[in-house]
């Protein structure tokens, strides 16, 4: 290798260091410790404590939603009927990119409902034993699609426009219904499958056809994340954790099919 | 089977002219897309030079804000990967050869991954080996339908790895060679995330800079794909540094022994992150 090569190897090096680091230092610094930490924890502890563990986190997390109010009419309504949407929707005067975050608000709204009332269902012991990591994915994940939902209506509220506080009018009827079918996590994390892929295919649809860069590239921030959740997902289920078809095949380029 | 690092350095070599024998056919999903795009190539000089320029230039930026460049001789490194991109071709020819390119560099790490006893072989935990083939696979598709959009557009295939990121990945196949089956493995599960971070990333980013609707499309279809490899390296790489690896199963009853951050791990953070990705033009054909 001659020096001249050796001194552009050394700072490609140190530029994908650099580019690294930030994703490397969350993840060493919060991730990694956290699973390390519980790892030796349930080294050092029953089954029967741990799980009794996990509810109380399942209680802790249910009752935030509750208190916090960031979702009161979602999280009041929990395990009880949301009540029909009967207006236009996407309301009447929103077309193009303001149409689209709209709908993608929705979207985000009914995940927020869906979690909430899973935790819920699991606090109220509904749904069986709760495995700790799922209670731990289902409150940081209905987080995240709270951050989103904030994001799009931020969008909306940007351009004079009022936000979308409701579920999607279209989904929230199947989604009612399957929830009243779910009696265990398992069935929980199926119906999340779905909430979630439905999310994801639609940020894909859309990233190809919305105008402006800014909701192309929230769209675009957001698809991963909604991938990221369905890959953990299955991995709850005992699934090949990836975008697979309803037989199991993994895909390697995620379809667009159940986009709304 | 060995972890012999001149081995693996060899076979990351032979695999850096890329790799007909592992392309797969395209999707046909993707034929369709790609033959959408038959509109007229992109031959607006002008535009895509001011295209290369600008992304020069937000590389130069960039590289600028860390306080690593003037010690790093980052002027060396700016030159380097500035003149890799080929100002003749389209803006779009430069983001599907860039993105080809990375994807050309994961299936060599996968390949040569799949050759180390703990990832592939005997001793290796299945559902990590099948993970590595299934991943290698992917990335075949991805960097042929790429391909396939730059030919469409009248551009020149890249068969070639993103020949910034080579040398980092020849570096940490080569400690491997040195090292346990533990150790080993979290050196492949580190070297992989870092790819498919950069890869999800770049086309996360790219969805933005693409200028046709079908390449949109295309790279938005394989983005959280990528993603969703992170995620599960993330949790994988958790579950090895905890000294859980049996817990990297899928057998029934694995979800209720696993830690509760593990619930986690995979996505931390709410919006994907941008700051890591490969500059478009990185990777296109000189």
């Amino acid at each position: 290798m001659s020096k001249d090569k050796t001194k552009k190897f050394k700072g490609t090096e140190r530029e994908l260091q650099a580019r690294t680091l930030e994703l490397d230092e969350l993840h060493h610094d919060v991730g990694l410790p956290a699973v390390a930490e519980a790892l030796a924890e349930m080294r050092g502890t029953s089954r029967r404590t741990f799980l009794m563990g996990a509810g109380g986190a399942m209680a802790g997390g249910a009752a935030l939603a509750v208190g916090s109010g960031a979702v009161p009419t979602l999280a009041a309504a929990s395990t009880r009927r949301l009540p029909a949407v009967k207006a236009a929707f996407p309301p009447a005067g929103l077309t193009g990119d303001l149409a689209v975050a709209a709908v993608a608000a929705s979207l985000e709204n009914l995940a927020v409902f869906a979690y909430t009332a899973g935790l819920s269902a699991a606090t109220a012991g509904k749904l069986g034993t709760v495995p700790p990591a799922v209670a731990t994915f289902a409150t940081t994940v209905k987080g995240q699609h709270q951050q989103h939902a904030d994001a799009w209506n931020a969008v909306l509220q940007s351009h004079g426009k009022a936000p979308v506080t409701v579920t999607n009018p279209t989904l929230t009827p199947t989604v009612q219904s399957d929830f009243a079918k779910v009696t265990d996590i398992a069935g929980l994390a199926q119906l999340a499958v779905t909430i979630e892929t439905i999310a994801a295919q639609t940020y894909q649809a859309e990233t190809s056809k919305l105008k402006s860069s800014a909701a192309i590239q929230l769209s675009s921030s957001i698809q991963p994340v909604e991938m990221q959740h369905i890959a953990i997902l299955y991995y709850v289920l005992g699934m090949y954790p990836g975008a697979q078809t309803s037989s199991g095949t993994p895909l390697a380029f995620n379809p667009t099919s159940r986009a709304v | 089977m060995t972890a012999d690092p001149r081995a693996l350095t060899e076979l990351l070599e032979e695999s850096q002219d890329l790799q007909a024998d592992a392309l797969r056919p395209t999707h046909e999903a993707l034929d369709e897309l790609v033959e959408t795009a038959h509109a007229q190539p992109e031959d607006d000089a002008a535009a895509n030079q001011a295209f290369h320029e600008s992304h020069t230039r937000a590389l130069t930026s960039s590289l600028a804000g860390t306080a690593l460049l003037g010690a790093a001789g980052g002027a060396v490194l700016v030159g380097a990967l500035a003149s890799a991109a080929a100002a003749s071709s389209s803006s779009d020819v430069q983001i599907l050869q860039t993105a080809a390119s990375i994807e050309n560099l994961a299936v060599s790490t996968y390949k040569t991954a799949l050759t180390l006893p703990y990832i592939g072989g005997s001793s290796a935990n299945p559902v990590v080996t099948k993970f590595a083939q299934v991943t290698m696979g992917q990335h075949a598709q991805h960097a042929d339908a790429f391909n396939a959009a730059v030919k469409n557009l009248g551009g020149q295939s890249q068969t070639k790895p993103d020949a910034a990121f080579v040398p980092v990945v020849k570096k940490a196949v080569a400690n491997l060679g040195s090292a346990t089956p533990a150790q080993g493995s979290l050196g492949v599960v580190a070297l992989a995330l870092e790819l498919e971070n950069i890869a999800a990333e770049t086309y996360v980013k790219d969805t933005v800079l693409a200028k046709k609707e079908t390449n949109k499309a295309l790279l938005a279809s394989i983005m959280g794909i990528e993603a969703q490899h992170v995620a599960v390296l993330l949790a994988v790489q958790a579950l090895l540094m905890g000294g859980a690896p049996q817990l990297i199963s899928l057998s029934p009853g694995t979800a209720a022994m696993l830690p509760a951050a593990a619930g986690s791990v995979g996505f931390p953070n709410a919006f994907y992150k941008t700051n890591s990705a490969a500059p478009a033009g990185q990777g296109a054909v000189k």
